[in-house]
């Protein structure tokens, strides 16, 4: 089918190269190998250029073909919780502690800490701002397990980070009483 | 302690969940990679279609010479055939006519 639209790629990487990136890095927690999942989803994208036919559907088909790609990476490696907390640490940890916000620095690397469909449907909940219907369609999931893996992550999430910022957020209310 | 209410520790995920600027290195590096995919491809050296033709042509006599001889077989095979019914033929024939001799004799006997 003909369509209008006749994108750059040069442009569509510019456009959306923080977000493949970001999305490789926080499911898989290491720079170096999200930097070449991007890469592989960019090429990937220009060979199927010509079937891509709004700029919408450019960003849903990066986000769809970066989710898949990172969770076949992290199949690959074999990427065992123990592996991922101390690749975490060495890698992502410290560009997160860069960050100006300790709290939201500690929560970055606590999401990584998660089960992968918890963490995929948190990253693209709260990075991309999606739905759960747009997250059920790129990760072609049914709705109620997107649902569940939401509910579920973010409660294992946020009893992980009362767990560890209790010290945090002591300092936060004293600091509030002033 | 707790986050609360539940929108304030949303909020706090959507902040730390921010997009992260992507490295100047992945543009440069995937430039790189697009172009290197894109360059015309290379002829092959004389060498190289020297050994392709000898590997093609070996082949292809290697497929004639069994050829001609799955041919010879069948024509051997054919030729033990016609030999073998030739015979039978030349039994039957030697048998009909002692039959008839026989049958012959009987008629004169009587």
């Amino acid at each position: 089918m003909a369509h209008e639209w006749q994108p750059q790629f040069e442009q569509l990487v510019d456009e959306h190269q923080s977000m493949v990136f970001s999305l490789a890095l926080r499911m898989t927690g290491d720079r170096g190998l999200a930097e070449e999942i991007a890469q592989d989803v960019f090429l990937e994208m220009d060979r199927h250029l010509g079937r891509i036919e709004s700029a919408e559907h450019a960003r849903f088909w990066l986000r769809r073909v970066t989710m898949s790609r990172s969770a076949d990476a992290l199949r690959r490696r074999r990427v065992r919780f123990f592996d991922l907390f101390v690749e975490i640490e060495e890698h992502h940890g410290a560009a997160a502690e860069e960050r100006s916000s300790p709290l939201g620095a500690r929560l970055e690397h606590l999401l990584t800490t998660l089960p992968e469909a918890q963490r995929a449907v948190l990253v693209l909940r709260y990075q991309e701002d999606l739905t759960p219907e747009e997250i059920a369609a790129t990760l072609e999931a049914p709705l109620a397990t997107v649902k569940s893996n939401l509910q579920r992550g973010l409660k294992l999430l946020r009893a992980k980070a009362e767990g560890s910022l209790k010290e945090f957020i002591r300092k936060k209310e004293w600091v509030r009483e002033l | 302690m707790s986050f609360e209410p539940t929108e304030e520790f949303e909020q706090e995920l959507q902040q730390a969940l921010e997009r992260r600027p992507a490295p100047p290195s992945l543009k440069r590096r995937l430039m790189e990679r697009r172009g290197r995919g894109r360059e015309p491809r290379r002829w092959p050296v004389a060498w190289e279609r020297l050994a392709a033709s000898l590997a093609l042509f070996a082949v292809l006599a290697g497929a004639a010479a069994w050829d001609l001889h799955e041919r010879e077989q069948r024509r051997q095979g054919e030729a033990a055939r016609q030999q073998v019914l030739t015979a039978l033929r030349i039994t039957g024939h030697a048998l009909d006519q002692m039959n008839d001799q026989l049958a012959a004799r009987g008629r004169g006997e009587e």
